[in-house]
């Protein structure tokens, strides 16, 4: 793991703490199937949405940014590193997953819908 | 015949309301060349005069008004038997036609309200094709939310028909044009997605701003509540995302993501500051690139490498952006001590929001540590008009207006040579019109 955070380490500024708990395990359950940047990536979306507390609790202005910015970075991230085909399906892992809270449906597993986007990265 | 509504936020009591610079605003974006504008207030007691923009025309106002000793007056007073609701003023030239010293007034009499206006312009049209490309973004945007579940299209649909200038998407499709292979439909697609950005962003920042109000409207969190005011941006931060994913252009797709970053960093530095306010002059610019600046650079970089410019002209645009974003938040600073914007003045201060004026005044030597004193305690209303009358007094607003004019001067540079038929023109006017707001 040191050597990933090593290679990843200017894409945790700002979000170091997360890394010792939620960002770093949704890194490592993403890791084991992805390459580093791909699961950083899932890994950020799936801490950010958790962040801003998406259908369960009022996220306070710090977490807010936090997630802002984990969001962004993902993007960025998928930018550069992914195709087409996984950037559109990240985004409509984000979409159901801030929609889900007032549609009634049951908030979607984020990681299963992110795990999917990433397959059709190969 | 255009039809539009303008909504504005009013301070307390009997006050004027310049609304000069946003009504010529309306007409260029219109595209009316030669015409009629006729404005329309919707409310008894708030009317509309052409006259001069000085506070003994208001002290006549406010005494003629009766105004009670609160600031309120409950029917609107004396003064809704002199005011007329409506005005037309000409159009030539694409610009109003006034007098030197003209200046086109809401009176309030019963403030605070959120007030809104009808407005028309009706004759000659410019065709030119931005004009219809401007319509085919707001067509796009109408499109993109029309699909949405409804609680999230609606917050969104309310805020993107407030109006708002559409900078970035106007600057998207002015960029696009430079370029060999623009494509009208795709850029319509691009500014739309920019705009969707800008938007997500600011439903955001009102929560973390606690700001009451948006484009004269409730902002989302204070309408819907700040859950839902968070998925709301969530949601049309990844639409957004999408639609620029569905472009199907890696540089563009990586200039957008870029930006998205910078804004979110700058944020978060931006609220870390906000320990050492007003800051220096360094760290102004530092967070303002970031918040304003990066998004309309890189409106302007994507727009230009979508029309399939090159790397040296997505440079120059991108320059010509940031220089423009950075001068443009500039004004809008200028703004919070001006009736000028429409909205509630000193808000800045209030929120102790970073402002290139006040950190000038900081360092002025009479006004400086009297401006530190009265922020070292809880700012009332008294505070602020005191704060604010340090501002003028000390020259500070001078000189933000001089270094953003010096700004656009170089932002102007950065166009020189290319087509001005193709954009060039167009986006030259855009910035001497951000500077314009406060001469």
């Amino acid at each position: 793991m040191s050597v990933d955070t090593e290679v990843l380490s200017p894409d945790l500024r700002h979000l170091e703490i997360h890394w010792e708990g939620s960002l770093g395990e949704a890194y490592r359950a993403h890791r084991h199937r992805w390459p580093p940047k791909l699961a950083l990536a899932a890994a950020l979306v799936e801490t950010g949405v958790g962040l801003h507390g998406l259908g369960r609790t009022v996220p306070s202005p710090v977490d807010l940014l936090l997630g802002d910015l984990c969001l962004a970075r993902a993007s960025r991230l998928l930018a550069n590193e992914a195709g087409r085909v996984v950037q559109i399906a990240f985004a409509r892992a984000i979409e159901l997953a801030a929609s889900a809270p007032t549609s009634g449906a049951d908030l979607p597993m984020i990681r299963e819908l992110l795990g999917r986007a990433l397959e059709g990265a190969v | 015949m255009i039809t539009r509504r303008i909504t504005l936020s009013t301070g307390q009591g009997t006050g004027l309301i310049d609304l000069t610079s946003r009504l010529d605003e309306e007409v260029a974006a219109a595209g009316l060349r030669r015409g009629r504008l006729h404005l329309h207030s919707l409310h008894t007691t708030l009317g509309l005069i052409l006259d001069r923009m000085e506070p003994v025309l208001l002290d006549d106002l406010i005494r003629f008004n009766g105004e009670a000793s609160n600031g309120h007056h409950a029917d609107g007073g004396r003064g809704r038997l002199l005011l007329r609701p409506g005005i037309t003023a000409l159009v030539e030239d694409g610009r109003l036609l006034l007098g030197r010293r003209q200046a086109i007034l809401a009176v309030e009499l019963d403030g605070p309200r959120s007030r809104e206006l009808a407005l028309q312009l009706e004759g000659e049209f410019s065709a030119a094709p931005t004009d219809r490309e401007l319509e085919l973004v707001e067509l796009e945007l109408r499109r993109q939310l029309l699909c949405d579940p409804d609680p999230m299209r609606l917050p969104m649909a309310r805020l993107v028909e407030a109006g708002g200038k559409r900078l970035r998407p106007m600057v998207v499709v002015l960029a696009s044009r430079l370029g060999p292979a623009h494509d009208p439909l795709r850029a319509a697609v691009l500014g739309a997605a920019v705009e969707l950005i800008h938007d997500a962003t600011m439903v955001h920042d009102d929560y973390v701003d606690e700001a009451a109000t948006r484009r004269g409207r409730p902002a989302v969190a204070v309408a819907e509540g700040p859950a839902r005011a968070i998925e709301v941006g969530d949601y049309y931060f990844a639409r957004a995302t999408r639609m620029i994913a569905e472009l199907g252009d890696d540089e563009v797709t990586r200039t957008i993501a870029g930006a998205l970053e910078t804004i979110c960093l700058s944020q978060i530095d931006e609220v870390a500051l906000r320990g050492s306010y007003p800051g220096d002059h360094a760290t102004y610019l530092q967070v303002v690139r970031g918040k304003t600046a990066a998004l309309i650079a890189a409106a302007c970089e994507a727009g230009a490498r979508l029309g399939g410019g090159g790397i040296e002209l997505a440079a120059r645009v991108a320059r010509y952006g940031e220089l423009l974003g950075i001068a443009f938040q500039m004004v809008d600073d200028l703004l919070d001590y001006s009736d000028a914007s429409g909205k509630p003045i000193g808000t800045d201060i209030r929120q102790r929001t970073l402002s290139l004026p006040l950190i000038y005044a900081y360092e002025d030597e009479r006004a400086g540590p009297l401006l530190r004193r009265l922020f070292a305690g809880e700012l009332d209303e008294e505070a602020v008009v005191r704060v604010q009358e340090l501002v003028r007094q000390c020259g500070a607003l001078e000189r933000v207006a001089a270094e953003a004019r010096s700004l656009i001067a170089s932002a102007l540079e950065e166009l020189s040579g290319l087509d001005p038929d193709r954009g060039g023109a167009a986006l030259a006017e855009i910035a001497k019109r951000a500077v314009d707001r406060v001469s």
